[in-house]
């Protein structure tokens, strides 16, 4: 019982990384309708980014976020007129495609990351990595790694400024009004495409800054784009597909409920019960906590 | 007198804080073709929805030949004899306009060679047939139109549901579509139809009944209808808005 | 619909499995003969993933688990209940069968790609269970009575392989099972008004696919006499399949097994040849994968084979009146 509230606490850090991976994730989701499966090997690209900068550069990775974001910003916003095109087809379902398009780069970035960085575990080094925070209270203690709360910082700096983007700028409304109805925001001189290509592109870069903050606070390695994909649809379902305003919510109620099952059970068995968990919340909602979602 | 064929008692229709139908109670007898019509966001299409089974009435409910059918899902009403038109036209792109129609007919012909047969049938009835093959994906809008209204008739209903199935044609694609409708009626079928072309509603129906802001404002016969001041008022607007 | 004896795909496939029966009347070469059950192998998940993803729109991303649970279902039984090859299979595909029920119920409500990263997901935890639950073997995996007999294998699995195909065949192409799912496909609203039920359709669609691909698991672990967690439970199986069902064309059954020849050919010449650039392997696959999207979304059998099969697959049925006037 006494561990509980580090549980919490591990839960909430734990969370925030979970925010960070499926707030874009969602967004991408919510506008364009496409899952992107490859969601976790743009984590996986971002952490090897972080660790080779971090690497050559002797830089600390938290200082070299905004590189990282601006080049994988580019990437996506090259590669996102080839996703259109498979949207745009007529051919059975384009959203079905698409995410069997999302599945092939994944394997591609996969493929492409174990022939140039081979299959072992890193760990990005960072002035934080080593400091933590002590509190103590009678028989109430409570350890926070600064790294850990440098993640929910940077959690926390990310859902703000999405946040202010979607609804304090020009951009932000083009996105709302894309997400609403396609064709009328077009009508009205929202230039889609452009708008479609920044948008992913946001997520691209967000994602793999993520992947180096996870880098830091975990570890690297080419196999790790899985689980994390994994964990970004567990939080989209979570909070209904599409429902942005339910991510932060659905992360941290993930990353709680993760910590918990840790306290009592084998990290293997707690997967399980994660995945348990899922299953029964989509066959009880399957609109997600807040019944939002779309089915 | 006959039980009417069906029977809507006091429906509504609510989602979240708009209510699109309120308190709605009509009845069909069979044969006839009763046309429904009111100003757009009436509540014309929701009102469909929920006498096919795309929706459940929030209040009331809905007889089909005596049963109580409120809330049942469309497949089951299908069953029961309910055939139905979409607005949006929504036929299977990627099959045969024969394929999108035999489907159709496996509701009564479980076998497919009858129920190739059977197609075969309502294609000429509709006239597609020189036009069986190729992908409905490609036809026409006059053509999906048509097709629209053989999937709901390979169904063999004793109810046919059209949604504004004149909508968009032009004069005589629109004339034909009327002659359909008046053979089917001659045969037996009993029709609800909305519309928003006034010519077409007015000469094929035999009573009228008008929506506005989901609420029913008067019933009747097109003539009886067409004079009430409340469905001018609907129609035209208040003087002063 | 085409009479039977005059369907010409049906006649093309049915000749090519005739000629695949002979092979070990020729080729003695044992590698050859494991070459050609590993290639039966993959046409089968190739195919049966076709019954989800191709006729009824919903791509199986855990194909892999029913494949796991047939291999683990024959293992177990064979080994710790000593029970016969034949049976242990038999339960194996009616374990995957309840599976599919089980999974099948909760997801197939959704759209087409959340089932596919729920699936995803959920093969991913049978994965992880076998890796930790003790009867499973755990990491280690079991191993079975070694029976080496490749003749044996060879029409094993190409007589469920095959058997599984003509099945399909004939529920997919020529009954109404088949045109009905193509319509949950296409427009599910529109097929509802039309009196078909999706949902049961879906899951009946679904255990139709899991059951073969329960029996192949189980040849395959009898075959290989050794599992493991990431041999056959693992996502480059269903990975592999998804690659030579897209590149072979889907929704067509005779897609799939191209793709699958192709894609397995390709395979093996590459591990013969560049085994040294492993990974690169995985990149060719997501490179065909994403390739095919873009400019083949209906694989090698529609853009190449469109003309030749689409005159054997035009229907031969004309309006009953007109049919004695005109001869196809």
């Amino acid at each position: 019982m006494e561990l509980l509230p580090q549980a919490l606490v591990d839960g909430i850090m734990l969370g925030a990384i979970y925010i960070a991976i499926a707030i874009a994730f969602s967004l991408v989701f919510g506008v364009l309708h496409v899952i992107d499966f490859a969601v976790g090997e743009w984590i996986m690209l971002g952490a090897f980014a972080g660790f080779y900068l971090n690497l050559w550069g002797k830089v600390d990775p938290f200082l070299m976020l905004p590189i990282v974001f601006i080049v994988f910003f580019g990437l996506g916003y090259l590669l996102q007129p080839v996703i259109q095109r498979v949207l745009s087809g007529h051919k059975g379902n384009p959203l079905l495609m698409a995410l069997v398009f999302t599945f092939g780069l994944g394997m591609i970035f996969r493929g492409t990351a174990q022939t140039f960085f081979g299959f072992y575990s890193h760990s990005i080094p960072s002035h934080f990595s080593n400091g933590s925070f002590y509190f103590e209270k009678g028989s109430f203690f409570l350890t926070i790694s600064s790294v850990r709360l440098a993640g929910l910082v940077y959690s926390g700096v990310i859902t703000l400024i999405l946040n202010y983007l979607l609804r304090y700028t020009d951009f932000g409304l083009a996105v709302r009004a894309l997400a609403q109805n396609k064709e009328a925001a077009g009508l009205m001189g929202v230039n889609n495409r452009r708008t479609n290509k920044v948008l992913y592109a946001l997520y691209t870069g967000i994602t793999a800054m993520t992947g180096v903050l996870i880098g830091v606070i975990i570890s690297v390695n080419t196999k790790m784009g899985a689980e994390y994909s994994i964990f970004a649809f567990f939080v989209v379902v979570l909070a209904g597909m599409g429902y942005l305003a339910g991510v932060p919510a659905a992360a941290l109620l993930l990353g709680i409920i993760q910590s918990v099952f840790l306290v009592y059970l084998d990290p293997g068995w707690t997967l399980l019960a994660v995945f348990g968990i899922l299953y029964l919340i989509l066959v009880v909602s399957p609109t997600g906590l807040f019944g939002k979602g779309w089915v | 007198m006959a039980e009417p064929i069906l029977r809507v008692d006091s429906v509504s229709k609510i989602f979240g804080g708009l209510t699109a139908v309120n308190d709605v109670s009509f009845e069909m007898q069979a044969g006839e073709i009763l046309g429904l019509i009111g100003p757009n966001g009436a509540g014309k299409t929701t009102l469909f929805n929920v006498v096919s089974g795309y929706y459940a009435p929030s209040h009331g409910k809905v007889f089909f030949k005596g049963k109580d059918v409120s809330g049942k899902p469309p497949y089951a009403l299908a069953a029961l004899g309910v055939g139905r038109t979409f607005q949006v036209v929504k036929p299977f792109g990627g099959l045969s306009v024969l394929e999108n129609i035999i489907i159709a007919s496996f509701l009564k012909h479980p076998r497919r060679a009858h129920a190739e047969e059977a197609a075969w049938g309502v294609l000429e009835f509709t006239g597609l047939a020189d036009r069986a093959h190729i992908p409905a994906a490609s036809l026409t809008l006059a053509g999906r139109k048509r097709l629209e209204i053989g999937k709901a008739l390979a169904l063999e209903p004793s109810f046919l549901l059209l949604d504004e199935v004149v909508a968009g044609l032009n004069p005589t694609e629109t004339d034909r579509t009327i002659e359909l409708i008046l053979k089917l009626k001659s045969l037996g079928m009993t029709i609800l139809i909305v519309e928003h072309i006034m010519r077409v509603i007015m000469s094929i129906s035999d009573r009228l009944l008008v929506l506005n802001f989901g609420q029913m404002i008067a019933q009747g016969s097109p003539a009886e209808v067409a004079g009430d001041p409340s469905v001018i008022q609907a129609y035209l607007g208040e003087e002063h808005e | 619909m085409t009479p039977l004896l005059k369907d010409r795909r049906l006649i093309v496939s049915a000749l090519v499995f005739l000629l695949f029966l002979g092979i070990p009347a020729v080729v003695h070469d044992t590698f050859a003969l494991r070459m050609c059950t590993e290639a039966f192998m993959w046409i089968g998940l190739a195919v049966t993933l076709d019954v989800m993803a191709g006729y009824t729109g919903y791509l199986n991303f855990g194909h892999q688990a029913f494949f796991g649970i047939g291999a683990y279902a024959t293992a177990i039984l064979m080994m710790k209940a000593h029970w016969p090859f034949p049976l242990a299979l038999a339960a194996g595909g009616a374990l995957a069968a309840v599976a599919a029920l089980i999974i099948g119920i909760p997801t197939l409500r959704l759209r087409g790609s959340y089932f596919a990263i729920a699936v995803w997901a959920l093969a991913r935890a049978i994965q992880q269970f076998a890796l930790i639950a003790a009867w499973t073997g755990g990491p280690d995996g079991m191993r079975l009575t070694a029976f080496l007999d490749p003749q044996f294998f060879f029409y094993v699995m190409l007589g469920i392989v095959g058997a599984t195909f003509f099945a399909l065949w004939f529920l997919l192409e020529r009954a109404p099972f088949g045109l009905k799912l193509k319509a949950i496909r296409e427009d599910q609203e529109s097929a509802k008004a039309l009196g078909l039920n999706p949902t049961h359709l879906k899951i009946q669609a679904f255990i139709l696919s899991a059951i073969p691909t329960a029996l192949i698991g189980g040849v395959f672990a009898y075959w290989v006499t050794f599992i493991d967690p990431g041999s056959t439970l693992g996502d480059l199986i269903s990975d592999q399949a998804i690659v030579m069902l897209v590149f072979g064309g889907m929704g067509t059954l005779i897609g799939p097994v191209i793709g699958a020849v192709l894609i397995f050919s390709f395979k093996t010449l590459f591990w013969a040849y560049l085994s040294q650039y492993e990974v690169l392997y995985i990149i060719i696959l997501g490179a065909v994968i994403a390739a095919s999207v873009v400019f083949m979304p209906d694989g090698v059998l529609g853009k190449f084979m469109r003309k030749g099969l689409r005159r054997a697959a035009r229907p031969e049925s004309a309006p009953p009146a007109a049919a004695a006037g005109k001869e196809a």
